[in-house]
């Protein structure tokens, strides 16, 4: 008998596997057998739309695990951050000139003062510093409210880059040489810092981020009623237009940074740096500038999924759980992989509106069904779907 | 940490090389800082000799403290010792707290039965979330434990709402020894109500009222306490007896105040006959602060030692070894799985008893005190406290106790003043609850940069210094 185990250990744990997954099928299956085929057409459209903005945020983890190999816990609160950003400039219809300077001023100092405070002194970096802060202060309050974007878009992105930069600098940067542990940890502590920060300046009520509005009625969309399908659906579809334009969005978004990353020469030393700092050392790259991109670039990457979501669901504190439920995406898609991310983040929005479609009181959509998900593949497949195989050297 | 030898000390067999007290003044200084932790009480202002000189704020600190060192103890051994990250260890604490406030009030558990049934209980889940480190390790690991830190949650607040109470607080009674056998017991015909002198706060008077001889009706029992206030029906310290036919057939009550309480029993149409038996006896309980500190402290200390005492032996030295490289300690014969398993297993019964005991302590229990800032912030706890040492747990809850004690308190008046002046876009309300995460993750950050090693490398260091000298080695 254990002879035969050892034998056949493979096609047992794939037997095993098959087993479980027709159970599973089975148990949603007859989950679902009273749906309507129309709700759960509807449920699986707005599963994958959700999905992209997850495998966005999923992309921001993905990111800054390769470059450096530490898991961000903040990223769900640095989502909220530049949210947050986004609504203060988006809806604000006169903007503070001395916050649109102060904000100016850090980004750039931070900016340019990544290698070294002296860095900032030399050649003509003091000329870039002054004209860098005057320019973005002038974008930032030029015009009235008819200007939101301009105002919003810039102030976000150095608002992003300003969080991003300072994480790097004053709670990773000193953990070099440190253990992975101390790492996640120092994550975790930033984490509630940018907690409190936001509760501070923000504080918990739900915002409105006005965003996605017809620009003819200027007011929320109508949404999108599948009308056409309604004989073979048995039922009425309806499709929310602020996912779609989020979803639209999110791909874009995906797919300019994947440019990023391969055409542009700051991306492929991030590439080369990803795979061993010290080789990307010795061919001339300065790291330690790279690593401050990166994370810059996550950051960036959350603030955008961070006004997505806020666009698409409501502007709240709550946008931090986002994150926690695009872990399990990222580890379905591989931590190593870009593509995974996607993937998993459509994977996970699937299971999160199917989750929500059988029992919608219990939150088990959000709460409850992710993280089976993650168990499922902590135990069957750590490496995820398109992550590289972990290999162990003594 | 190296054993520090005191000038002149020297070891001459392995008993005096291995033991935890290395001169007779250690030894000394250790028992007189138990004594002063349990004379503390007895000096408070609601201590039986009613002394006054500590406030009953800090009896009640200190308890609340011990039973956070509990916990971070459980955490120090997987995430210290065994070098295996938990975000999950609140949500093992919430199958300690609910498990033993379940057992207690459905199964009639006392608190001394439930208290390891309940450990046993969250150590067996402990070792069911265990299981994925099987195959994965370091921050996977973490994720799997992340899992369970919404899972569990998840199954206490609505499958099991019944049980549970969902969202809504759930009562947990009070903590007794006894009752004794009755001292005094008397049978009378009911005529409109029973009076009797009864209750004290520690040794509280069980009352049991027994009807006899009933015609038909069901009784309708009312009991006013010394205060006049009639005892409402969902009191935790009163308890329905029923027959077969769910009627009532008498009650008990816990008096805990001091005076004359009054039994009023009836039917809907007043014309039901009565008799009664009523039964008094004495019972010792653990309602107040003060006694709940003398199940609370000695346990945490006595915790502490074990903890202590597992890491001496071979379980804990795989348990090091596991930490510092699982494949070594592999390669030398360590069955890496079946220790973390036995660490996981450990730190959830930790869990478990704390759990417990917050919920024994608090006589309230909501889910919300277990959420992932609570696992967070243990883990917070473990790495100021020095992660991987004996003391790390209670240095590292000691410190961030008085830093949301002292700091806070100090810097809310200041900061509600100040930021909305400066920002006018910052609304003074939410300082109040947004300057815990501030503070918390600040100091965390702060000794990740400065001190990873934590307060008890610190310690650790003095120590060495003050044993040694005048010499400086």
């Amino acid at each position: 008998m254990t002879e035969f185990i050892n034998r056949n250990k493979k096609p047992l744990t794939w037997a095993l596997y098959a087993v479980a997954a027709v159970l599973i099928l089975l148990f949603i299956g007859d989950q679902l057998a009273g749906k309507k085929a129309a709700r759960i057409v509807q449920t699986l459209i707005s599963g994958v739309l959700v999905g992209g903005v997850y495998g966005l945020v999923a992309l921001g983890i993905v990111v800054i695990n390769k470059a450096s190999g530490v898991f961000n816990f903040a990223h769900g609160w640095m989502m909220v951050v530049g949210g947050m950003i986004f609504w203060s400039f988006f809806t604000v219809s006169e903007i503070s000139l001395l916050g649109a300077l102060l904000l100016s001023t850090a980004t750039m100092l931070m900016v340019m003062s990544t290698v070294s405070w002296r860095n900032l002194r030399e050649g003509r970096n003091p000329l870039i510093t002054v004209g860098g802060i005057i320019v973005m202060t002038a974008l930032m309050t030029v015009g009235g409210i008819e200007w939101q974007w301009l105002h919003a878009l810039v102030g976000t992105f150095a608002g992003a880059i300003l969080t991003g930069l300072a994480v790097e600098r004053f709670a990773i940067r000193p953990l070099i040489g440190q253990p992975l542990f101390t790492a996640v940890l120092m994550t975790l502590a930033v984490a509630e810092v940018l907690h409190g920060v936001t509760q501070i300046a923000w504080g918990t009520v739900e915002l409105n981020l006005p965003v996605f509005v017809d620009p003819q009625t200027n007011s929320r969309f109508r949404p999108i009623r599948l009308d056409a399908f309604r004989e073979i659906l048995d039922g009425l579809a309806i499709v929310r237009v602020e996912l779609v334009i989020a979803f639209v969005l999110a791909i874009m978004a995906f797919i300019g940074f994947i440019l990023f990353f391969r055409y542009t020469s700051v991306g492929l030393a991030m590439r080369a740096t990803s795979e061993d700092q010290q080789l990307a050392q010795s061919v001339g790259l300065r790291v330690r500038v790279i690593l401050a991109i990166t994370w810059a670039v996550a950051a960036f990457l959350a603030s955008i999924a961070g006004v997505l979501q806020g666009g698409a669901v409501g502007l709240s504190l709550n946008i931090s759980f986002v994150a926690l439920r695009v872990f399990p995406a990222v580890l379905l898609g591989g931590l190593e992989s870009i593509t995974g991310a996607l993937i998993g983040g459509i994977i996970i929005g699937i299971v999160e509106q199917f989750g929500t479609l059988i029992n919608s009181s219990e939150q088990v959509g959000t709460n409850l069904a992710p993280y089976l998900v993650l168990m499922l593949v902590l135990v069957i497949r750590p490496d995820g779907l398109f992550g590289e195989k972990r290999i162990e050297r003594i | 940490m190296a054993n520090i030898h005191p000038a002149g000390v020297f070891d001459t067999t392995y008993e005096e090389d291995m033991s935890i007290d290395r001169t007779g003044r250690d030894k000394l200084w250790k028992n007189l800082a138990f004594l002063a932790l349990l004379l503390a009480p007895l000096l408070s202002v609601s201590g039986p000799l009613g002394l006054g000189w500590i406030s009953d704020q800090y009896i009640g600190l200190i308890a609340r403290i011990s039973i956070f060192v509990i916990a971070v103890q459980g955490l120090n051994i997987l995430v210290g010792y065994t070098g295996q990250i938990s975000l999950g260890h609140a949500a093992f604490m919430a199958i300690g707290a609910y498990g033993s406030a379940i057992l207690a009030r459905e199964l009639g558990f006392s608190f001394w039965t439930a208290l390891p049934a309940s450990a046993l209980l969250t150590g067996l889940v402990g070792l069911l979330f265990g299981l994925p480190s099987l195959r994965v390790k370091g921050f996977y690991l973490a994720m799997a434990t992340l899992a369970a830190q919404f899972i569990i949650p998840w199954v206490l607040r609505y499958p099991m709402e019944d049980l549970t109470g969902g969202t809504r607080p759930l009562n947990v009674p009070a903590p007794m020894i006894g009752p004794f056998a009755p001292y005094a017991e008397e049978e009378q015909d009911i005529a409109g109500f029973i009076r009797y002198q009864a209750g004290d706060a520690y040794f509280v008077d069980v009352i049991t009222v027994e009807i006899r001889d009933r015609t038909g009706n069901s009784p309708y029992i009312a009991l006013r306490n010394p205060a006049g206030d009639s005892v409402p029906a969902g009191d935790i310290n009163m308890t329905f007896m029923r027959d077969a036919e769910d009627r009532i057939t008498g009650y008990s009550y816990i008096a805990t105040k001091a005076g004359e309480y009054r039994v009023e029993i009836d039917t809907d149409d007043n014309t039901g006959t009565f008799r009664a038996v009523v039964r008094r006896s004495k019972a010792l309980s653990f309602a107040t602060d003060t006694a709940m500190y003398y199940i609370i402290v000695p346990l945490a200390v006595l915790l502490m030692f074990l903890a202590r005492n597992i890491i001496r032996t071979r379980t804990g030295r795989a348990f090091i070894s596991v930490r510092d490289n699982d494949l070594a300690a592999e390669l030398l014969g360590i069955n890496v799985f079946g220790y973390k398993l036995r660490a996981f297993f450990l730190s959830a019964v930790y869990a478990g008893i704390a759990g417990c005991l917050l919920a024994y302590e608090r006589n309230s229990l909501s889910l919300n005190a277990f959420e992932l800032d609570t696992s967070i912030e243990m883990l917070a706890m473990l790495i100021i406290g020095g992660a991987g040492f004996p003391l790390g747990a209670m240095f590292g809850v000691t410190f961030i106790r008085a830093l949301q004690e002292a700091l806070i308190p100090t810097l809310r008046p200041w900061l509600s003043d100040i930021l909305p002046q400066l920002f006018p876009f910052v609304d003074a309300i939410n300082i109040t609850s947004a300057i815990n995460p501030i503070v918390f993750g600040g100091a965390l950050i702060v000794f990740l940069v400065l001190e990873p090693r934590g307060i008890a490398h610190r310690w650790e260091v003095f120590k060495a210094a003050w044993k040694l000298r005048p010499y400086s080695y």
